[in-house]
């Protein structure tokens, strides 16, 4: 009875939830849309014909009904510019990372065979939680300049942030994510036995 | 020709390289540093791999 595509769909939930966060930054109104687009992808799996990958297929019918909401004038727009993004143009967060001189406090350190990682599920769920971790602002710009591969110029529009602002949310962003996937993966310490 | 970047710097370099692209002064002042930094090499590449990392995210290449 059950199909077992059902469970494979419902994996992709946690993906499909940030992709909608991003685009709507309501983390209730995220959870509708995901869960509509769920409730849809499970009525016409039949029509899913494994020409893209499921995860592609799954966002498509996302976006559509992330449309459908914004458009339900649900959607306050007023709320959106309520991000304050001032801290952001504040760079001494630098100053945990290189030392007075400029130079790496913790030195990055050669990856081995990074290829490999990208097979490995754990790589995939220590991924995820490393993306968790990056400041919300941070992280949905992230999500959509490196994940998305949107244009920081339509990046800086949704956001309503100068262009400048964009690069240091990013610089940042690329920073956290490159040494907490170094730490928890490829990092000496790392311990993934 | 002295280093006139430090890894602090460099590391903004690359993240912009991708973003706006850079211009021939700073370009060439990056490709400097490089040359003279194995950590700023290492940055670079995981940079690329995390980029690599992201779009295969996306797709959820199962």
């Amino acid at each position: 009875m059950t199909d077992p595509r059902f469970a494979d769909i419902e994996s992709h939930r946690p993906y499909l939830l940030r992709y909608a966060l991003s685009q709507l930054r309501d983390g209730q109104l995220a959870e509708e849309a995901v869960q509509e687009a769920l409730v849809s992808a499970l009525e016409s799996i039949g029509t899913f014909g494994g020409k893209s990958t499921l995860r592609t297929w799954l966002t498509s019918i996302l976006r559509f009904k992330i449309i459908d909401l914004q458009r339900r004038a649900v959607f306050d727009r007023a709320h959106l510019e309520a991000t304050d993004f001032s801290a952001q143009d504040d760079e001494s967060w630098l100053d945990e990372l290189f030392d007075g001189t400029g130079h790496w406090r913790i030195p990055p350190q050669a990856w081995s065979d990074p290829e490999a990682a990208l097979e490995q599920r754990r790589f995939w769920e220590m991924f995820e939680k490393c993306l968790d971790r990056l400041p919300a602002a941070g992280g949905r710009v992230f999500f959509k300049r490196e994940i998305l591969g949107e244009g920081t110029d339509t990046i800086c529009k949704e956001e309503r942030i100068t262009t400048s602002n964009c690069w240091v949310i990013l610089h940042r962003a690329r920073l956290a994510l490159r040494a907490c996937v170094e730490k928890n993966w490829f990092g000496k310490e790392a311990a993934r036995a | 020709m002295p280093d006139s970047v430090n890894c602090r710097q460099a590391s903004r370099l690359l993240c912009v390289a991708y973003d706006r692209g850079l211009d021939a002064t700073e370009s060439e002042a990056l490709q400097y540093h490089l040359g003279r930094c194995l950590m700023c090499r290492n940055f670079d590449s995981q940079l690329k791999f995390l980029r690599k990392a992201s779009e295969r995210f996306r797709t959820g290449a199962d």
